[in-house]
């Protein structure tokens, strides 16, 4: 008699599968076709490599504008950006509660100017720009400055190519701040930006759904994959109460996914998640052209799953995590560095990483056919049994009212947190197991990594923020903050104010204090 | 012996609550009170440790943020007579700044692969040796 077993995400695994476990339908699946299981293009990555997008940003945008260039230099394909915490949460540098922050865990971005050095030298229409900018209080606003630092350059909105992250849920549900905005206004605002691309920036994706964050904070596989396809129906039902129609838009919604431990669990996971996606928004949505049905998504290794025991090993296990993604059909990768459980990547760490991803693509021959695992019988029973989970959870959060009612009650953060809580308890008794924390403990002085110092960054932002506070035309900044205000209080789109407020100087602090100022202290209700 | 009564909180803008909102379930859990505040600064988080009467102060940093606001937090207690409030720290600290927060008062940094038991057992002694001192201190 063998032990029951489980992956990571509570699915029950049989010693052996055979034909019978295979589901009726697989058979007429293909690649490139609807539901697109099999992955969106006929020959894959032999027609489109993935985007090689390793993420980097800390400290000042000088600084970062030089690992960046140090990383297509070293065959990154695509750039990946991260903003520091101020940032993220909309407030500026020299601000009491962000001075501490300031260019930690990404790069600090206070107005146009920053954003004008962040990308200097890189050429916007040709490479992939996305912007981890996550928290709709300030990704309108952020992606407002992007877009005004572009045309101070001499591009198009339409030439600009690129992926904000904009996901109502990582600053209500995932991550916490000082003052929160409700649930609903922090959706709007991520809806607006959507709205405005599509009628201003058509090639760019104005939306990720940020399922690996999701993950993070304690979603399995299951609820990533539901989380993710909740949120999109959410998006395209408000856009389409906004009246557009479905396939004027849909086609720009993207997500991100993580890759975690569980091998298999997350090929089945990628398979099982283009499925329900298309599905849904064929069905339900009634979009028909194509495009519109293909889940197209970027993924990342899993840095929860880093340990600061034993570093090295981080680099096999994310080598693992990102063969899982590519075997799965990801657009686009980033490998996490081995050094993340301890601060942000050195150069080393991050070159590293990078090169893993060019094994990956060079060495290992994975990129040759599509979806080589459809037809095994372990996978594609996976791949149904997630869909019909999926499917399920789905139609508890439709009953609870929709994803953004699951938020507002609470609903999603005690998921997140209960099972974040679960699993630590799994790690302390023992019955799941982590090299070098748990099990196989280093009995001797264990590696020591230096871990990476980020530069001072406050004296430069605030050198930078009193010259532009003292060259701009106060008055006009005043009133692109006026319209700001007004269009959020009728419920009108507030791109275009930010995009102005962008324009003539107005810091970031300043734009996203109009929207807390109305909509913000939320308390997000963590507490079970 | 009062339910140990426990104040959480996130200096600065760190948004990273999976670890701090796991020890918290766990410390109710065990029969603890907290007080979680999110994010706030050093001068708020020092207030409610005096008005929450706090039996142990836990901080969660995971941004890089520990040194510049941590000291902070140290200094206020200092200020306001409530250093024998034990300080324990959670998250992502290098060895080398966790040896230099004990120093200035910290009483344990709890870094990543911390289990549960060890922080719930901590706090317990923590209580019990304070306790154990205020009670041949009189009181004013």
């Amino acid at each position: 008699m063998t032990e029951p077993a489980f992956t990571d995400s509570g699915l029950p695994v049989e010693p052996c599968y055979g034909p019978a476990d295979l589901p009726a339908a697989h058979d007429a699946e293909r690649p490139g076709q609807a539901p697109f299981t099999r992955g969106i293009r006929p020959g894959m990555y032999r027609e489109r490599p993935w985007a090689i997008r390793q993420l980097a940003g800390y400290s000042t945008a000088d600084h970062t504008n030089r690992r960046l260039r140090m990383l297509l230099d070293s065959g990154a394909t695509a750039i990946n950006t991260v903003f520091d915490f101020p940032t993220n949460r909309g407030y500026d540098s020299d601000e009491a509660i962000a001075r501490a922050d300031a260019g930690q865990g990404g790069v600090a971005i206070d107005s146009v100017e920053d954003m004008l050095a962040l990308y200097d030298g890189i050429p916007l229409d040709r490479v992939s720009v996305s912007l981890v900018l996550s928290h709709p209080v300030a990704a309108g606003a952020v992606f407002a400055l992007y877009l005004a630092a572009a045309e101070r350059r001499g591009y198009r909105f339409g030439d600009l190519r690129g992926t904000l992250q904009n996901d109502f849920m990582m600053e209500t549900v995932v991550l916490t701040a000082p003052s929160v905005l409700e649930p609903g206004f922090s959706f709007q605002l991520s809806t607006d930006v959507v709205e405005f691309c599509l009628q201003q920036v058509p090639r760019w994706n104005a939306i990720s759904y940020a399922g690996y964050n999701y993950r993070e904070a304690g979603a399995d596989a299951v609820h990533e994959v539901a989380l993710v396809v909740a949120h999109a129906v959410a998006t395209a039902e408000e856009m389409v109460r906004r009246g557009h129609p479905v396939d004027s838009f849909a086609g720009r919604l993207t997500a991100f996914f993580s890759a975690d431990n569980d091998f298999f669990e997350e090929i089945a996971k990628y398979r099982a998640a283009r499925r329900v996606y298309a599905r849904i928004f064929g069905e339900r949505l009634k979009a028909a052209e194509a495009r519109s049905l293909m889940l197209r998504y970027h993924v990342q290794t899993a840095g929860s799953a880093l340990t600061a025991q034993q570093p090295l090993n981080n680099i096999a296990r994310a080598a693992y995590q990102g063969l899982a993604a590519v075997l799965g059909g990801a657009q686009s990768l980033h490998i996490s560095a081995y050094d993340e459980a301890l601060s942000i990547p050195s150069e080393q760490a991050a070159l590293t990483a990078l090169h893993t991803q060019l094994i990956l693509r060079h060495e290992t021959g994975v990129d040759r056919t599509a979806d080589p695992l459809a037809g095994s019988y372990y996978v594609e029973h996976l791949t149904a049994e997630i869909d019909r989970r999926v499917t399920g959870l789905l139609e508890q959060i439709d009953a609870m009212g929709g994803l953004v009612a699951a938020v507002d009650q609470g609903w999603v953060h005690q998921q997140l947190l209960g099972r974040a809580y679960e699993r630590q308890l799994e790690l302390d008794a023992g019955s799941r197991t982590l090299v070098g924390v748990n099990r196989f403990q280093d009995e001797d002085e264990p590696l020591r990594i230096e871990p990476f110092r980020v530069p001072a960054t406050i004296e430069a932002q605030r050198r930078r923020l009193a010259r532009l506070r003292a060259a701009r035309d106060r008055d006009r900044v005043r009133s692109a903050l006026e319209e700001v205000r007004a269009a959020a209080v009728a419920g009108r789109n507030t791109m275009p104010g930010l995009l102005d407020a962008a324009r003539a100087g107005a810091t970031l602090g300043e734009c996203c204090e109009v929207f807390r100022d109305l909509y913000g202290g939320w308390r997000q209700p963590l507490i079970g | 012996m009062d339910r140990i009564r426990v104040v959480m909180a996130k200096p600065g803008l760190d948004s990273h609550y999976r670890g701090i909102m796991v020890v918290s379930r766990h410390l109710v859990r065990h029969g603890m009170e907290v007080v979680y505040l999110g994010n706030q600064l050093p001068e708020q988080i020092v207030q409610t440790v005096l008005a929450e009467d706090a039996d142990v102060l836990g901080l969660s940093s995971l941004s890089g943020n520990h040194l510049a606001l941590v000291p902070p937090v140290l200094q206020g207690l200092r200020a306001v007579g409530a250093d024998d409030v034990p300080v324990l720290l959670g998250g992502i600290v290098p060895a080398e700044d966790a040896d230099l927060l004990r120093a200035q008062g910290v009483s344990e940094v709890f870094g990543p692969g911390t289990d549960l038991t060890s922080i719930v057992r901590m706090i317990r002694e923590l209580v019990a040796r304070r306790e154990g001192a205020l009670a041949v201190v009189p009181l004013p």
